[in-house]
């Protein structure tokens, strides 16, 4: 058995005093060390941003990559050695903006992976500018007359995708967002999950009040996630109340599964046979 | 060097999509066997129908690996062709069209598509093209029947026969024509492979135990990438093509760091776009292959075209400063041998590679004067708990003389993979401390001496010689056959030709060039990449350059011209 201290590392933090990111962290930790997992079990990979810090905070086997990137890095290591038990950490940005193509693919391909987007509508590490999930008309130093753009939604975009695994956290909610992360772990297949958050520096909008005043628990409701019109009309809310919990899952083959020689064992484990090529080398 | 005794250039020439390499690999194929070199070189526009293509094959019985200017057989299927090529025809050269009556002197019409429409249909054009050719050449037909059954026996038996009789009945039809050039055939064992410079690579990739690789399309870096697919089913390999090279490179990234060998191909537009994930390698210390199969740009520039544009920009390529390598094959056979080096050596100092071919390399086929070697076993420079003291305190980057810190796999015991494209603490967490920053580019630099012993010298012909031709990749075969035709106007000439480029091989260019009174740079780019980077690198000038930066390969004729001019 293992607990949350064994995922503590002693590494100094810079999140703002409030920032979503702690809950986060946090609920992480606890739902590791609920599934039995260890340190040595677990690989993180993420982005660039301050959600994108995230693994240093933890201890476990990590790569922290480039802004963006993270699906594609963490596709690669799957692929490479499908057992492994892979969360990404991302931001709105990192993951919606810079990495929009990656999100939609890692989706198609139904990586099993576990995705956590760290959203709070703004770009934090860079100092407030409008992320692709700001409001229309949210202003910022940049945007100094208001976003003048539709924001991303992540959810319909997933549900459209043919995601098995859709759902929307808040991250001050620790012991919820714990239980989402555990789900999209055990969740075999692509897991989106979507963590809306406070930004207490850039976001004056959304703030822990504002979502506390909107958010709606599923798994309180004893809501049934099998329903897509159900979670496409969900994943529309927003202004008036936020539902949190598995607006959708469906397991079905992963892209690993469909690979047909990785059914018989990982790549990383075949042996290499250099008696094979003979063939393709002799002249005759 | 024994003078190429039979030296025949076909040239088959029509639209893109008339099937025309398909005359070109069965006419390589019947050659080899018999145990002749050939080079074919592929040029077509970059549509799958329409626009002028043609194949050209030299046959030769010494190696040779370059173009030639002068043709002997010019088998045309439409006027263009004829108008294109008829100035190269040398003396006693032939020009065979698709028709019943010739139209011009020194033309024969041979009625390809109608033998083809007689025998089973038009798409038999080819099979009689090809019959016909040899039937000029003199090559004896059951060597060409073996070659059908072999190519059409898994189809239908109807295929089969139907491409025997086009075949005899185009080896029939040249009659009375009997060519000047024709060869005495006698069978020999062939020392090498017929390949492209593209299956050679991947090959190599296979033989240097790649596992993994992602890509997106792009002309010439596909066709390694085609050539890596047709060896999935045979081998622990799964090549998958993604949304952009960004997602190429950094997947294959992903895949390194877990732990497998891997790579992508591309040109330089991917490239361009791989450049973040190429730094990414670089400061994480993550072994991955790149192939950058070189096109005449900037931006889409000559998609189908060949050029050695690149040499600077990759070797550059990324912020900052880190330690990788380059590398250029000239041949097949390096092609081969540097993939499985690159993969070895991105493990053994974890660093990026990136392999620099171009559209001619890739593209082109050769026969092989020897065989390739296939490495006993892999060492992957990975360790484990067992090999530490205490797994618990193990750091991904920790301080050695080397430079090269001891690496494990994420999840594979007690010791933890961390790793971090910003600066990071030996732990591999991130850190901005000045003094730590200083100590990690210190640690990568320290790789670099012996990385740079790793190189070897570039191969030379005439070393000694006091005027020296030097280039780089894939000109190499045009370089030595213009040393030859120099040599035979009474120049001392001789060349160098390089294929490992970064880090520098120093020493090797200082002893080599040192020596020589003057050297010419022969390269395909405009501002002789070579050539400057000789200079920054050894303090020593080139006198002259041939440059060629049109897109097409050097004939060697062109840099023996050039060479005069420059040499007087
Ligand atoms: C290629 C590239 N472009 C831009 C940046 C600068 N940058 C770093 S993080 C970031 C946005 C982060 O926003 P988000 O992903 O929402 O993370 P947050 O900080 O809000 O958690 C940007 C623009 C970068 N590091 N790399
Ligand atoms: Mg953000």
């Amino acid at each position: 058995m293992t607990t949350t201290q064994d995922f503590d590392n002693d590494f100094e933090n810079k999140w703002c005093p409030g920032c979503g990111n702690f809950g986060i962290l946090d609920s992480m930790k606890k739902s590791f060390s609920n599934l039995g997992l260890a340190p040595k079990d677990v690989l993180l990979i993420s982005g660039i941003g301050q959600a994108a810090k995230t693994p240093h905070f933890l201890k476990c086997n990590m790569f922290h990559t480039l802004h963006g990137r993270a699906l594609a890095v963490a596709t690669g290591a799957k692929i490479a050695n499908h057992d492994l038990t892979i969360v990404v950490n991302s931001g709105d940005g990192d993951c919606y903006g810079e990495g929009g193509n990656h999100f939609m693919n890692a989706i198609r391909r139904n990586i099993d992976i576990t995705l956590l987007v760290h959203n709070n509508q703004v770009y934090g590490l860079t100092q407030g500018q409008a992320s692709p999930t700001s409001k229309m008309g949210f202003v910022t130093k940049v945007q100094k007359h208001g976003v003048i753009a539709e924001p991303f939604n992540p959810l319909t975009i997933a549900l459209n995708l043919g995601a098995g695994f859709v759902a929307r956290g808040f991250s001050n909610n620790r012991e919820h967002t714990r239980q989402l992360i555990e789900d999209g772990i055990k969740h075999k297949g692509f897991s989106l999950i979507d963590i809306v958050q406070p930004c207490p520096t850039y976001n004056k909008i959304s703030t822990h009040g504002w979502y506390k005043q909107r958010v709606e628990d599923l798994y309180e409701n004893n809501y049934v996630p099998d329903d897509l019109e159900n979670a496409l009309a969900m994943a529309q809310e927003w202004d008036e109340k936020i539902p949190i919990g598995v607006y959708y899952q469906k397991e079905g083959p992963t892209f690993t599964d469909r690979i047909k020689k990785l059914t018989e064992g990982t790549l990383i484990d075949k042996k290499y046979d250099a008696a094979k090529l003979d063939g393709y080398l002799s002249v005759s | 060097m024994i003078k190429l005794k039979n030296d025949i250039v076909v040239i088959i020439g029509g639209e893109a999509g008339q099937g025309i390499q398909t005359v070109g690999d069965l006419l390589a194929t019947v050659c080899w066997k018999m145990g002749l070199y050939i080079t074919v070189v592929n040029d077509f526009e970059s549509r799958i129908r329409g626009g002028h293509s043609f194949v050209q094959l030299r046959i030769s019985d010494q190696p040779n690996s370059a173009p030639s200017d002068k043709v002997h057989i010019l088998a045309a299927l439409n006027s263009k062709t004829v108008e294109l090529h008829k100035g190269d025809l040398s003396e006693g050269g032939l020009v065979l069209v698709d028709g019943e009556e010739s139209t011009a002197a020194g033309v024969t019409a041979i009625p390809f598509s109608k033998i083809a429409r007689e025998v089973g249909g038009k798409i038999m054009t080819n099979t009689v093209v090809a019959g016909a050719i040899m039937g000029l050449l003199g090559t004896p037909f059951d060597i060409f029947e073996e070659l059908l059954v072999k190519k059409f026996g898994k189809k239908s038996p109807e295929i089969l026969d139907n491409n025997i009789t086009a075949a005899k009945r185009g080896f029939e039809s040249i009659g009375e024509n009997s060519f000047k050039n024709g060869f005495t055939w006698e069978k020999k064992i062939p020392l090498g492979l017929l390949l492209t410079g593209n299956k050679a690579v991947a090959l190599g990739a296979v033989a240097g135990d790649c596992r993994f690789s992602a890509f997106y399309p792009m002309s010439p870096g596909t066709g390694i990438m085609n050539a890596l697919v047709a060896l999935t089913d045979d081998f622990p390999l799964v090549v998958e093509q993604v949304e952009d090279e960004i997602a190429a490179v950094n997947m294959i990234l992903g895949a390194a760091y877990s732990g497998v060998r891997s790579m992508t191909a591309t040109s330089g537009g991917g490239f361009s776009l791989m450049v973040e994930g190429l730094g990414l390698a670089g400061i994480t210390e993550t072994p991955i292959l790149i192939v950058n199969a070189q096109r005449p740009g900037p931006a889409t520039g000559l998609p189908t075209r060949t050029g050695q544009p690149d040499l600077q920009f990759t070797i550059h390529a990324s912020q900052d400063e880190f330690p990788r390598f380059v590398f250029a094959p000239g041949t097949p056979a390096e092609a081969f041998d540097l993939t499985v080096k690159s993969l070895h050596l991105a493990d053994k100092y974890q660093v990026p590679v990136v392999l620099l071919t171009d559209q001619y390399l890739t593209d082109s086929l050769f026969t092989l004067d020897r065989p390739l070697k296939v490495p006993d076993s892999i060492d992957r420079f990975i360790i484990t708990d067992e090999d530490l003291d205490n797994p618990e305190s193990y750091e991904r980057y920790a301080f050695t003389e080397s430079g090269v810190s001891p690496r494990v796999l994420p999840c594979n015991g007690n010791a933890l993979c961390v790793a971090s494209g910003n600066e990071h603490t030996p732990d591999g967490h991130l850190n901005e401390d000045a003094d730590n920053r200083k100590r990690m580019m210190d640690k990568r630099n320290a790789k670099l001496p012996a990385m740079q012993k790793e190189m070897s010298a570039p191969s030379g012909y005439f070393e000694d010689s006091d005027i020296l031709l030097v280039g780089w990749g894939s000109t190499q075969g045009a370089i030595r056959e213009a040393v030859d035709l120099l040599r035979e106007r009474g120049q001392e000439v001789g060349c160098l030709n390089f294929t490992d480029m970064w880090p520098f091989p120093v020493e090797h260019s200082q002893r080599l060039l040192g020596r020589t009174k003057r050297f010419i740079m022969v390269e395909q780019n405009s501002s002789s990449q070579l050539g400057l980077l000789i200079r920054e690198q050894t303090g020593l000038s080139f006198d002259g350059t041939v440059l060629k930066y049109d897109g097409r390969p050097f004939f060697p004729i062109e840099i023996v011209e050039e060479t005069l001019a420059i040499i007087g």
